[in-house]
């Protein structure tokens, strides 16, 4: 089970390494979101505002979706979907190596983006870059599930790709509102200590949990 | 099976009939007017009964969604469709008089400051979702589990967006509007229970109703394929 959602996460990458389709999309459109809400927002996005905190998560939250448009694109244009369902490997470990991946492209995204939205906006002053890496890694885990979910729900709807941001929008409000709080607290703003970000660790729980039981349905037959 | 099917239309039909006038009645003729909000107190009778039918409808969705993905029988996932379908039209019930009532007690049309409609907001996007999925799958069993799995989903999204927004709210926005508060007097609860089991009672008739109409089209369908002289 585990070595086989290896295994899948592990071809997505080496995918990725060849064709570059996801990365470096998610890249560009991370920076011109960050340029737009920027810009929407009139520009009053300065040193240590809540504005440049929650136009990270806005951008992230949006590149994510971006990148899971992708997520079993290719296993569905060369049909190595049938072939994996066939296999005999547990279903979950389908979507586990698929959410595996889809988190490993974010933390890369975010490897770049985060340190060039800290040097855009935060020249002195920023947040303590510890609880932002956590939030975004343990959000990342979250976004990934249920991401990975909503797209294998979404495979083989006829209008996937407009569908799908409209599945996991709404799934990932809660850990956006959770991700901008700790990052308010980063600010060393009174928002609870510890909280958001064991919201963000339950959310993945739950998440887990769900995905988990429910994984055999997710495929189709 | 017959009359059991004419009795879960016949019974809500009946109740609701008689507890939502009664509602109404009660709410303008007997309770006394709210100390602090006045008038515009009364539609409290409504929308918050609208709300927990809501939820209920959103509930019942989710559990013949998992009942579909236990048993495998077409019933439970027409019960599930029907049931988001009955949860999604109070929802819209709910964010058309929620807004009613905050304009007139607190001056705004909308509170982002409160939390149960935010959360609900959430929810009722959420699963506005769910028709777009389900209507771009193909009819058949993929969609039906689909389906049920997202309808399920709901249910851990409902806690986490209540977690999350108190999370975000109580350090973020202080909460302007606590809902505590002295305990209500027992005929504005005695109201709002008749008001609370009026519209239950009216959404079981919606939905029994749905589902007759949706068997009665499924078997006019397979008549029709026996009439053609082909498989039923």
């Amino acid at each position: 089970m585990i070595p086989a959602a290896l295994a899948i996460a592990r071809v997505k990458f080496v995918l990725e390494l060849r064709r570059r389709e996801v990365i470096f999309a998610m890249l560009l459109f991370i920076a011109a979101t960050i340029v737009i809400v920027h810009f929407a927002l009139s520009g009053d996005t300065g040193a240590g505002s809540r504005a440049a905190a929650g136009m990270l998560w806005a951008a992230v939250v949006f590149t994510a979706v971006l990148g899971l448009l992708r997520t079993f694109a290719a296993e569905q244009e060369e049909g190595a979907l049938d072939a994996l369902l066939l296999a005999p490997i547990d279903r979950a470990a389908i979507w586990i190596g698929a959410a595996l991946a889809q988190f490993g492209f974010l933390v890369v995204v975010e490897v770049v983006a985060v340190p060039v939205w800290w040097v855009l906006f935060f020249q002195a002053g920023g947040p303590s870059i510890g609880t932002v890496v956590v939030a975004l890694l343990l959000a990342n885990i979250g976004i990934a599930l249920v991401g990975t979910l909503a797209a294998a729900l979404a495979l083989g709807a006829r209008t996937r790709d407009v569908l799908l941001p409209v599945l996991v929008l709404p799934l990932v409000i809660p850990i956006v509102l959770a991700g901008v709080t700790a990052t308010y607290g980063a600010f060393g703003e009174e928002v609870g200590g510890l909280r958001p970000l064991g919201f963000l660790a339950l959310y993945d729980l739950v998440f887990v949990a769900l995905a988990w039981g429910t994984s055999e349905h997710l495929l189709g037959d | 099976m017959r009359s059991l099917g004419r009795l879960s239309t016949t019974i809500p039909l009946v109740l609701s009939t008689i507890l939502i006038p009664l509602t109404v009645a009660l709410a303008f003729w007997w309770t006394p007017e709210d100390f602090d909000q006045g008038l515009s107190q009364k539609i409290f009778y409504f929308h918050v009964p609208i709300a927990l039918t809501s939820y209920v409808a959103f509930a019942f969705g989710a559990f013949s969604a998992a009942m579909y993905l236990w048993k495998r029988t077409e019933v439970w996932d027409l019960r599930s469709y029907v049931g988001v379908h009955s949860g999604t039209i109070w929802g819209t019930l709910v964010l058309l008089t929620g807004p009613i009532w905050a304009k007139a007690s607190w001056g705004v049309w909308w509170n982002w400051g409160d939390r149960q409609i935010n959360v609900f907001l959430i929810l009722f996007l959420y699963y506005c979702a769910y028709f777009m999925l389900r209507f771009s799958l193909d009819e058949g069993e993929r969609r039906r589990s689909a389906s049920a799995v997202f309808a399920l989903l709901g249910i851990g999204l409902i806690p986490l967006s209540f977690l999350a927004v108190r999370i975000a709210q109580t350090l973020i926005h202080p909460v302007v509007f606590s809902t505590g508060g002295a305990a209500m007097p027992n005929s504005f609860l005695l109201t709002f229970l008749v008001g609370f089991a009026g519209m239950l009672s009216l959404m079981v008739l919606l939905i029994s109703t749905e589902m007759r109409g949706k068997r009665t089209a499924a078997r006019v369908l397979q008549l029709q394929r026996v009439a053609r002289g082909e498989d039923a």
